[in-house]
């Protein structure tokens, strides 16, 4: 066995390139490998660094044996340059072709004799169609030179058992050496293993493994976090961001002013997280500290940066907190007529406009929750303002959150900055979603605005395309229906929004609308069933109700299905629909009309006049349940019906010889298929 | 108050030694030194020296300063980061040559920021102008955690792919100079050894262009001038004379920028404004290297 030790240096690759060339560079590697039948025992390694990129592979094939093979050549009767051809293609003379005869007809074969190739020229002929076959989310040129790497590669160092792997890649050659500094690139050094290699930077305090490199900085920081009895969260793609731009991690503990405790806490969070890659910490009540964490990549030899970071942050809190002092003391109400001069969107109005729409849907709304309309109309008239404000301006993601926060501020009810700073809530599947009533009411009337807007000026997502993430928006609005047990219906909602744009002068189609908007919202519905691990067959079958209306019970249906769809109920519920709802199926042909309501006159026995009363006992429950119905009771309800159907069926031949005795069965079988379709159809549910 | 401090080495440099320090790096890398382009311009990238200069063949070294013009970053003299007018250092070279970070790194160590002992990072930074059509892959540089240079490879400048590459590094000198001196406040550093400060020189000028980006300006008239400067533009375009027909663009930017700082213009609008610009940019940028042939 030997080992294969390849390093690409370049210039500084950001983490997500890296982390994407990592993992391209190992399935191209692993794909190259099991195609040539080189074997690997042990790991294939890939690591990275900003400026390395490493493949590493400690027992690897040196020689693979290729089997004889019989190749086929052109068909005996084809002319003489085919056969020219595939002596030329082989590298052989004609005596060592022979014909044989196959189903196809008679064809020349070769058969070429078993050989050994070496691992080594293997790579040094396909490694730079591997390099080359790394797929960048963003890549560049550089210099004069012709071709693309997520940053300016510098340097190629190839090894194979302790030698150096010649290839060219573009302009440059595979050498034994790289450079050790990277911030300059004036000192060379020759490896020819990995191991003198890896030593050798770790040496330098360099960790070269991204996963090791991980560790250390994770159990660097648990450590101050026990000794400070602080608690650090290492939110993980902070983490893996962090580990792919620093090689030698140094962990500094910094502080910076309590004063600027006071501004809120989400801007000292993004500060600090997205603006400067540092861990805020907290005390043990969760409360933030004036304390953070700066993984820098470099010993603080003289404190100076600790100092540096220090200062930064002051800096940036000083202007979050110059902007707070001032935003929150603008008055909401005064400023709500200044959004006439934000544009919403073409065709769709102001922000001015867009606010009085929600005002006025979130009044309708009011009336069904029964919630103050006039609290939640103040809520959705200021709901927009923050958009002005230089905070959201510094910090878009905190839209929302500090209209909240500036609602509280000036003395506003709970409930309304709650609704204000929740409203752009849940963002998608897995974002925290509004509970109170106001909030709910406000984020509904925004989706829904937004929704009816684009879908009315046909600016509909694509297959591949949604650059206004309706998508999302629509996942939000059922997630907000279903999570909150909401019983609003959608379909005049729709309709009254459509109307309010038109009352501002924008006017659509509304039937294609309502059409389009209501399958792509149940669209949705289904997505979110898959994620929540339903079945796709009760998926189906359910949302062939296709009503908007009625998200919540074909969410709650479904759920209940599926969770005891094994139980033998659930079973029970599925056999007695399929056996009874195939007879009616395969009678079809017959042009029978059955419209389900069966002649107990016309019963022969007690089978047919006990199923007949097991009907009448489910319709019943049906029509008693209203609005508070337990879904899973309907399915146990109607698994009831297994005796009297079993009992049918052992007993009562359908197909009679009197054809209105067989035409009263089978309108009793429609009967009971009819009543179990007040849950929904079970034909395509697989037991 | 005239500093009697005696000179020593291990003195921070003032305000104007680092610009000129710089200078004298960058000349001795071959850089032709041009001073500053004499129109009101938002960066030294937009400075015709980089722009037009950056496409085609012909091989191309510079480095000046730029005083750069961001209307609405003016916070009246009152914020210690923030300016409406500063100091940008620019180095272009094309085409990029290997050492490029080497000769970055040297020339923070001629101003006094050694990469030993600070934390020099290289972030990522995908720079992109709408109103250039210009596009490029670098990085921004920190030094301890605050950006102190935008380091950017072109990939298309004027709409129109580079080939060859072009490397450019822009220094922010006022960041870069608070941190070799460790001020906090930008109007505190120290702008000569004769006791002149930042705040002596600009202060006033702060505020009073605060005043007129966000009071003052009479938008009317800008909008006038904004469609007479396209309009000019436009004329010199059909003259296929690129240079000055650049220099209306660069105008009809700065009005631009003053009207955004006024809140005069909307989301839409805003959308139209730029893509005017770029329009323009994009056929001057082909007339300008068809002119190079």
């Amino acid at each position: 066995m030997s080992e294969f030790f390849l390093e690409l240096f370049s210039e500084e690759i950001p983490p997500k390139l890296q982390i994407s060339a990592r993992k391209n560079l190992y399935e191209n590697l692993k794909k190259f490998f099991e195609e040539n039948e080189i074997l690997i025992k042990g790991k294939l390694n890939v690591y990275s660094t900003p400026n390395r990129l490493i493949v590493y592979i400690d027992k690897i094939t040196k020689q693979i044996s290729k089997k004889s093979e019989e190749i086929r050549g052109p068909n005996v009767n084809s002319p003489d340059k085919a056969l020219e051809g595939f002596l030329r293609s082989n590298n052989i003379n004609k005596s060592q072709v022979f014909t044989k005869k196959t189903q196809k007809g008679e064809f020349y074969f070769y058969k070429k004799p078993s050989q050994k190739i070496n691992t080594a020229s293997l790579l040094m002929e396909h490694l730079p169609n591997i390099l080359t076959k790394i797929t960048w989310n963003k890549s560049m040129k550089w210099g004069n030179h012709n071709f693309f790497w997520g940053r300016p590669l510098k340097s190629i160092l190839s090894i194979f058992d302790g030698k150096k792997l010649d290839f060219n890649f573009y302009h440059l050659k595979s050498s034994n050496i790289t450079f050790i500094d990277k911030e300059l690139e004036e000192k060379i050094k020759v490896f020819n293993s990995f191991k003198s290699y890896n030593s050798f930077f770790k040496s330098q305090g360099i960790l070269i493994d991204q996963e090791k490199r991980k560790l250390f900085i994770s159990n660097e920081i648990l450590k101050i976090s026990k000794v400070k009895k602080i608690k650090i969260n290492l939110k993980k793609e902070l983490l893996e961001e962090i580990t792919n731009i620093v090689e030698k991690p140094k962990i500094l503990f910094c502080e910076f002013d309590k004063k600027y405790l006071s501004i809120p806490k989400e801007i000292l969070i993004i500060t600090m997280q997205s603006h400067q890659k540092y861990f805020p910490t907290f005390d043990n009540k969760d409360n933030l500290i004036n304390n953070f964490i700066v993984v820098a990549d470099n010993k603080d030899s003289k404190g100076l940066i600790k100092l540096g970071n220090e200062r930064v942050i002051e800096a940036r809190l000083n202007d979050a907190e110059f902007f707070w002092k001032k935003n929150r003391s603008q008055n909401l109400v005064k400023q709500v007529s200044k959004l006439k001069n934000i544009n919403y969107f073409k065709g769709l109005g102001s922000y001015f406009d867009k606010a009085q729409r929600i005002r006025k849907l979130c009044g309708i709304i009011s009336d069904e929750m029964l919630i103050s309309k006039e609290k939640i109309e103040i809520a959705s008239s200021i709901c927009k303002v923050d958009l002005m404000s230089d905070l959201v301006g510094e910090f878009p993601e905190l839209q929302g959150i500090m209209g909240g926060y500036f609602a509280e501020a000036q003395g506003f009810d709970k409930e309304i900055s709650l609704a204000v700073s929740e409203h752009y809530l849940p963002i998608g599947m897995d974002s925290m979603i509004p509970r109170k009533p106001y909030s709910v009411a406000l984020s509904i009337s925004d989706k829904l605005d937004s929704l009816v807007g684009f879908f009315g000026i046909n600016l509909k997502p694509s297959s591949s395309k949604d650059p206004y993430a309706l998508r999302r928006m629509a996942i939000s609005l059922v997630r907000l229906i279903v999570e909150n047990n909401s019983t609003l219906k959608l379909k005049d909602l729709i309709n009254y929004s459509s109307m309010l744009y038109k009352d501002q002068g924008f006017e659509f189609d509304i039937k294609i609308l309502q059409k389009d908007l209501s399958e792509f919202i149940l669209e949705r519905l289904k997505n979110y069933l898959k994620d929540k691990q339903v079945r796709n067959d009760i998926i189906e079958s359910s949302t062939k109700i296709s009503n908007v209306d009625e998200i919540l019970k074909i969410y709650k249906k479904s759920i209940a299905l599926n969770k005891n769809i094994k139980k033998d109920f659930g079973q029970d519920v599925i056999s007695i629909y399929k056996r009874s709802s195939k007879i009616l199926y395969s009678e079809k042909e017959n042009s029978l009309e059955i419209l389900g309501s069966a002649d107990p006159g016309l019963f022969k026995n007690d089978f047919e006049k006990n199923l007949y009363k097991r009907i009448h006992d489910i319709r019943k429950y049906f029509s008693s349940i209203g609005k508070t119905e337990n879904y899973e009771e309907s399915l146990k309800t109607l698994s009831l019906a297994k005796n009297e159907i079993d009992a049918f069926f052992d007993n009562v031949i359908v197909n009679d010889n009197d054809p209105s005795i067989k035409k009263n069965r089978l309108e009793l079988l429609k009967m009971l298929c009819k009543s179990f379709e007040n849950y929904f159809n079970f034909s395509k549910i697989e037991a | 108050m005239v500093s009697k401090k005696k000179k020593n080495k291990k003195e921070p440099l003032t305000f104007q030694d680092t610009i000129l320090t710089l200078q004298k790096y960058w000349s001795k890398q071959g850089c032709v030194l041009l001073q500053p382009y004499d129109l009101e311009i938002g960066a030294g990238t937009f400075h015709p020296a980089t722009t037009l200069r950056s496409l085609g063949e012909k091989p191309w070294k510079t480095a000046y300063v730029q005083p750069s013009r961001r209307p609405t970053d003016g916070r009246y003299g009152d914020n210690p980061n923030r300016l409406q007018h500063y100091y940008q250092f620019q180095v272009l070279i094309k085409p990029s040559p290997s050492n490029i970070k080497k000769l970055y790194l040297n020339s923070l160590a001629s101003i006094g920021v050694d990469h030993n002992t600070n934390d020099i990072r290289f972030v990522e930074d995908d720079w992109e102008s709408p109103t250039l059509g210009a596009a490029g892959l670098g990085w921004e540089v920190w030094c301890n955690g605050m950006e102190i240079t935008q380091f950017t490879y072109f990939q298309q400048m004027a709409g129109i792919e580079c080939k060859p590459i072009s490397v450019e590094i822009t220094y922010g000198l006022e960041r870069l100079c608070m941190f070799i001196q460790n001020k906090k406040n930008v109007f505190d550093l120290i702008w000569n050894n004769d006791g002149i400060l930042y705040k002596d020189v600009f202060h006033q000028s702060e505020k009073e262009f605060s005043a007129y980006n966000f009071e003052y300006a009479n938008t009317d008239n800008l909008f006038k001038i904004f469609d007479m400067v396209e309009s000019e533009a436009k004329s010199l375009i059909e003259k296929e004379i690129s240079l000055p027909a650049y220099d209306q663009c660069l105008k009809a930017s700065h009005i631009f920028n003053i009207l955004d700082a006024r809140g005069v213009i909307s989301v839409a609008q805003r959308a139209e404004y730029i893509s005017k610009i770029r329009d323009l940019t994009k056929v001057i940028g082909k007339i300008w290297l068809e002119s190079q042939k």
